[in-house]
């Protein structure tokens, strides 16, 4: 976590040497000089002293705790050695396990005491490109259109547990390629600058609903027409005459048809033209519909009434409808009114019904980037849209070089012969193959100065959006930005951008790399032992955890449920792979306990509440306990360390080498039951101390097979999920381990705020990050462990805000 | 696994649906460029390729006991018995900087990462990568510019997609193999259809000139736009921005290049759709396309990582349903050990495929094979204790007749694999003093 990484190793190591020899010098912090250096003396500077000091490193210049200090980098690496015991070596003699530790301890008492009174640092991040979530996303939200144009892509490299972090996200030329590719897929897309001809349907009266057989077509049609009778009593007569479309949901669109009416009076017959869908937004009132004539056109809409003038087919006129957008439309009908009261006998005839468009077959990206004033002259029309593209490509107001730029590739385009849209659509092209487009650039009018600087508020804006939605910055961040609002405004944004749908990357991309679930992807437990494992549970077990920490989001729910909870969310597959029969809980086969639950059944998932402490929180959640488990078998040690990794923050160093694992098959089963064979295991001296602090976790997890199922037995051994740490806790199960781990609720801030400030930032942590992280997990506990607390708190933090890009 | 027959072969790509087979290869004819050059001045190239499989060997059963041309052929390089005169099994070389040397654990992320480098990765989980430039880009960056493509990076299993990979280093350590520069890891591809894309240079047909010309004035224009920004930046970002300044340099000088070539003939066979989903299929597919890339002559110098270094992948369509890395460490276990060779056995029949392929494909008057140096191995010994010495090296191929195979060759204790490379690039005309921690070229090997 942290790069020297052993603070939670030497805090543990703080509270057994209560009584350690450190001595304070009034102010100045832990002094090295006497205890450190004749430990030197006697250890190290035997070989690490001289003119050709063993491995390159010279100790012998180390007399205060100021040049400890100075060189830090070296000191995590001695220490690093001494704690492993790979130093001093086994060849020389040793010092004893309580000189080696007191020694650590007071070597990190020093930076400890340097780091709580050192000038406070920002970090540096190392220039972020767009990896591929946050390419798609913010081609989504720049251009508007929803496809995945990142297929290609190679996959981004992991840094610190996370796919965001500058130092790692190359670009090789493959990758540029790409992006030239993309581009290019990605405007011709947006901007059709030869639109497609408008498409015309026409359709003869003879063939429109209600069909007519030839016999009745004998009656009805006359020449070219069909003729409607408002008074008669056959549906093939009175009409309505209608026909369904298929429709762009965003289109306008012309309906015609052309007709001509008798009446048997002097007042004109009259002819309606609706649009009927069961879902349109607004209807015609009941009254207005029953003076049709036919059948009653339900769910419809009248869109025009026509007075038909026209009285004989050589006369006929062509009555014509705009559409407009509409979300949903089906069919378009004609019916014509009933005659007035009292009378009866008008007539009307249709020879066809027509529809054009949509009248602009071009996408709404092309609309929406192309919008301008059109009083403008052209040119400046280009200068209005080309400034706006370039802000929201950029994140920032563009300079005047910059839209100048575009504006000359335009003009260029223009000169060689092509259309303006198409010019447009290729100086946008360009744009996206920009350093300043695919980096999230925060240039700086000094980059060499060692002061601390804060970002500006349009970096600061899309820190923070592609921190929450892993895109670019929406209309309500970039205003707020140029009215240098956003800081003042940060806490509220950050409750609206996590309630927005757009933070839903925040638990794919997050949530899912911390508990490490894209694992999941890549297990395959084997087929015989686990025949219910398949894609569709593997899937399941995905989604439960996505639902649960999108729960957690946008309930804003505190971080401590994510450990303990009393409800989930299960579909038939998963709640069957559980064995929990309804949303109350009630398990099945047994006894019902809660009254009221509803069945789960299908794909869709519910929410269930949780009687049973067995299940409930991330710890028990099948994809975590699948995605740490072996193909054939769990592996509490995995489990464990998931744990101490993921949850706790408290790593466990690597194994030694050379160490023998544990069998799997069915001979070794025969040696006694797998916990059995892990204790046999932890005998060896140079496994035992860190297996004490991972295997019982993972014991407290038995119960719990590699798929995540519910079992009291393991072959033919029955499960003992009881146990005890080190400091003599003890357990049975994993109600009691969670338990456990709620005790420790400030370790547990901790790693989640480590793990979400790496996120955050898009860089490792480092010795000044401690400070930030002390007060972002007070800031959480002060606020009940609220999610939004925690996004806030890291929002609000120096890191966060400012940079220092050379360190003096 | 038996050894494949052509027949078998050609009806198991038929049954994929995929149309790549042998008949196919020859029906083309030559379509390297200098094939079609003046007959005087018919030199074939030489090629490298370097093939990687994870978590080590079962060494017993892969180290010939007898040295020279009279080696035995062992149980793991059984399926190689027909090309046994083009090999040359060499034992002894070392990975010293796949060591720890103080860095503590982490073999499997330094085994792949000092493979062709011969450079100390920096340990790191994401801050300040390191490793040194590889002996693939070396030869891309001297003898790249004859070509269309300088090199051709392709694997079988996406960089990993959780977590530090191996105790605290990056998952880029397990999962690259070439290195551009000591900082810039190139990612490999995966996806037989985007290789072959890139091959070829296909895409979408329409509009191809207009195409080429916008993407000219574009990385102008990005160039032109950008040329102010370094100055506002720090030291780290612009190292950052080099790599987007170089990756555009390479597009116009492979725009050049391509202008100058002679077109190439795509093939006329239907194009990979995506990833195979039997492992098996989609190794061979990668192969099919390094030899295809070979013969069209598009590229001279290939890494191809069957899978990434401490790789967990099970291997259930050989009957081994337990991860390969878990089984590595088989603490002497036989049953284990004897699931490792069958992996191990999987693994070298993918390299019969690609030998006997390229064999197969004349070129001028020999054959691919004989105009080609085909390393592979491991940087990991027995995957049980993560040694780094006597690794399982393969040289295959007849290097353009700078190479005697058919021996087994045993180097003295501590030899760097990297004198591998080195003799290696001197078979390509590159003749540099050093690579990595090279102590200088094998002498042995013709």
């Amino acid at each position: 976590m942290f790069t020297n990484n052993l603070y939670k190793f030497i805090l543990i190591i703080f509270i057994f040497l209560i009584h350690s020899p450190i001595s304070y010098a009034e102010n100045k912090g832990p002094v090295f000089s006497s205890v450190g250096l004749s430990f030197l003396q006697k250890n190290c500077l035997s070989c690490h002293s001289g003119a050709k000091p063993k491995g390159e490193l010279s100790l012998d210049g180390y007399k205060d705790s100021a040049s400890l200090i100075k060189n830090r980098k070296v000191w995590d690496n001695v220490v690093k050695n001494i704690i492993s015991g790979e130093m001093p070596p086994k060849s020389k003699p040793r010092p004893t396990v309580k000189e080696s530790e007191n020694f650590i301890a007071l070597v990190h008492s020093i930076f400890d005491f340097n780091d709580r009174n050192a000038k406070p640092n920002p970090g540096n991040v190392t220039v972020r490109r767009l990896n591929r979530v946050e390419y798609k996303n913010t081609v989504r939200d720049l251009i508007g259109i929803d496809f995945d144009p990142t297929d290609n892509f190679p996959s981004d490299d992991i840094g610190h547990g996370f796919d965001n972090i500058g130092d790692v996200l190359t670009l090789s030329p493959v990758l540029m390629e790409r992006y030239l590719s993309a581009a290019e897929t990605i405007m011709s897309r947006a901007i059709v600058p030869e639109p497609a001809p408008v498409i015309k349907r026409h359709l003869s009266s003879r063939y429109t609903e209600p069909s007519l057989s030839d016999q009745a077509a004998a009656k009805v049609i006359e020449g070219k027409f069909r003729r409607m009778e408002s008074d008669s009593k056959e549906n093939n007569l009175s009409g309505p005459l209608h026909t369904s479309y298929m429709w762009e949901s965003d289109g306008e669109y012309v309906f015609r048809a052309k007709v001509y009416a008798n009446s048997v009076d002097s007042n004109p017959v009259r002819l309606a033209v609706l649009i009927s869908d069961k879902n349109l937004s607004s209807k015609s009132l009941d009254s207005e519909l029953e003076l049709l004539a036919g059948n009653f056109p339900k769910n419809s809409l009248i869109l025009k009434t026509f007075e038909i003038k026209a009285d004989k087919p050589a006369n006929a006129e062509v009555i014509e409808v705009k559409i407009p957008a509409m979300k949903v439309r089906d069919k378009i009908l004609i019916a014509v009114y009933k005659t007035m009261p009292g009378k009866t006998g008008n007539k009307a005839f249709v020879e066809y019904m027509a529809l054009d468009g949509p009248l602009d077959s071009r996408p709404t990206s092309h609309r929406e980037l192309l919008l301008a004033d059109p009083r403008k002259s052209l040119l400046l029309q280009t200068r209005e849209i080309i400034s706006r593209f370039l802000f929201k490509a950029y994140r920032r107001p563009p300079n005047p070089d910059e839209i100048q730029r575009s504006i000359v590739l335009v003009d260029t385009a223009m000169k060689k012969g092509e259309k303006w849209e198409s010019a447009m659509q290729f100086a946008m092209q360009a744009v996206l193959c920009s350093p300043k487009f695919l980096f999230k650039l925060e240039m700086d009018g000094k980059p060499n100065s060692t002061d601390v600087k804060k970002l500006d508020d349009f970096q600061l804006a899309s820190r923070l959006s592609y921190f929450i939605w892993s895109s670019m910055p929406d209309q309500i961040l970039f205003d707020l930005a140029s009215k240098k609002q956003l800081v003042a405004n940060l806490d509220k944004q950050v409750v609206r951008m996590l309630q927005d749908p757009k933070s839903s990357a925040l638990v794919q991309n997050f949530a899912l790399q911390w508990l490490q679930i894209k694992r999941l992807d890549l297990v395959s437990p084997d087929i015989k032992l686990f025949p219910s494992f398949d894609l569709k549970l593997r899937s399941a077990m995905r989604t439960e955890t996505e639902l649960f920490f999108s729960s957690i989001i946008k309930e804003d729910r505190s971080i401590l449920d994510l450990i303990d909870s009393d409800y989930t969310f299960l579909n038939e597959t998963l709640a069957k792979h559980y064995g929990i029969a309804d949303t109350k809980g009630n398990m099945i086969g047994k006894k019902l306990t809660q009254t009221g639950g509803l069945p789960i059944r299908g794909d869709e998932f519910l929410r269930v509440s949780l009687s049973d402490k067995s299940r409930g929180g991330l710890l028990t959640q099948a994809s975590i306990l699948t995605a740490t488990s072996n193909p054939t078998r769990t592996s509490p040690v995995k489990r464990g360390r998931w744990v101490l990794e993921q949850i706790l923050g408290s790593p466990p160093p690597p194994p030694p080498p050379d160490v023998p694992e544990l069998s799997a098959d069915d001979k070794s089963v025969a040696q006694g039951s797998l916990r059995q064979r892990m204790e046999q295991h932890r005998k060896n001296p140079s496994c035992a101390n860190c297996h004490a602090k991972m295997d019982p976790i993972g014991f407290a997890l038995e119960n719990f097979n590699a798929i995540g199922a519910f079992r009291t037995k393991d072959g033919n051994f029955d499960i003992d999920a009881s146990g005890e740490f080190s400091d003599g806790t003890t357990f049975k199960g994993p109600a009691d381990l969670k338990n456990i781990v709620n005790l420790k609720k400030d370790d547990f801030t901790r790693c989640l705020a480590e793990k979400m400030l790496i996120y955050a930032l898009g860089r490792g942590l480092e010795y000044y990050d401690r400070p930030v992280i002390e007060k972002i997990v007070k800031h959480v506990s002060d606020n009940d462990y609220k999610f939004s607390s925690l996004v806030s708190a890291i929002v609000q933090s120096n890191a966060f805000q400012k940079s220092l890009k050379v360190e003096n | 696994m038996k050894p494949f027959s052509l027949l078998s072969r050609r009806t198991i790509l038929k049954g994929l649906g995929i149309s790549i087979s042998l008949p196919w290869l020859e029906a083309m004819g030559p379509v390297a460029t200098w094939a079609n050059a003046i007959p005087s001045q018919n030199i074939a190239p030489n090629r490298m390729a370097f093939l990687y499989v994870p978590n080590g060997k079962n060494m017993a059963d892969w180290t010939p006991k007898s040295e020279g041309s009279d080696f035995e052929i062992t149980p793991i390089l059984q399926p190689l018995a027909k090309v046994k005169d083009k090999l040359l099994v060499l034992s002894g070389l070392t990975a010293d900087k796949a060591r720890a040397h103080g860095d503590g654990g982490g073999d499997h992320a330094r085994a792949l990462s000092a493979f062709l480098t011969g450079a100390q990765p920096r340990k790191t989980d994401g801050t300040n990568i390191r490793s040194g430039i590889s002996v693939d880009q070396v030869a891309a960056s001297r003898i790249g510019d004859k070509v269309r493509l300088p090199s051709l990076e392709i694997g079988c299993e996406q960089g990993s997609m959780a977590g530090n990979c191996d105790s605290g280093y990056s998952c880029v350590y397990s999962s690259t193999m070439s290195w551009r520069s000591s900082t810039q890891p190139l990612p490999k591809e995966v996806n037989p259809k985007l290789v072959f894309e890139r091959l070829f240079a296909t895409g979408p047909d329409a509009g191809k000139a207009k195409r080429e010309a916008r993407n000219k004035s574009i990385l102008d224009y990005v160039r032109d736009d950008s040329k102010n920004i370094a100055n506002q930046l720090g030291k780290s970002d612009i190292r950052k921005l080099d790599e987007y300044f170089t990756a555009i340099r390479d597009i116009e000088l492979r725009i050049k290049r391509s202008e100058k070539l002679p077109a190439i003939k795509v093939p006329d066979i239907q194009p990979p759709t995506g990833i195979p989903a039997v492992f098996e299929e989609h190794i061979k597919l990668m192969c099919d396309l390094i030899v295809l890339a070979f013969q069209a002559d598009i590229t001279r110098v290939v890494t191809f990582v069957l899978a990434n270094e401490g790789s967990n992948k099970p291997y259930p369509f050989i009957k081994v349903s337990e991860g390969h890395h878990d089984l590595s460490h088989h603490g002497n276990d036989q049953a284990k050990k004897e699931k490792i060779k069958q992996i191990n056995l999987f693994h070298v029949s993918q390299l019969a495929y690609l030998l006997e392929k390229l064999k197969a494909t004349k070129e001028g008057e020999g054959n691919l094979l004989n105009h080609s140096m085909i390393a592979y191995g491991s940087g990991n010994s027995d995957g049980n204790a993560h040694n780094h010495d006597d690794l399982p090296i393969l040289l295959a191929g007849g290097g353009c007749g700078t190479l005697s195979s058919g021996r087994h060759l045993r180097f003295s204790k501590e030899t760097p694999l990297n004198n591998l490379w080195l003799s290696m690039l001197n078979r390509m005309d590159i003749n540099i003093d050093r690579l990595g921690d090279s102590t200088g070229a094998l002498a042995s090997l013709k």
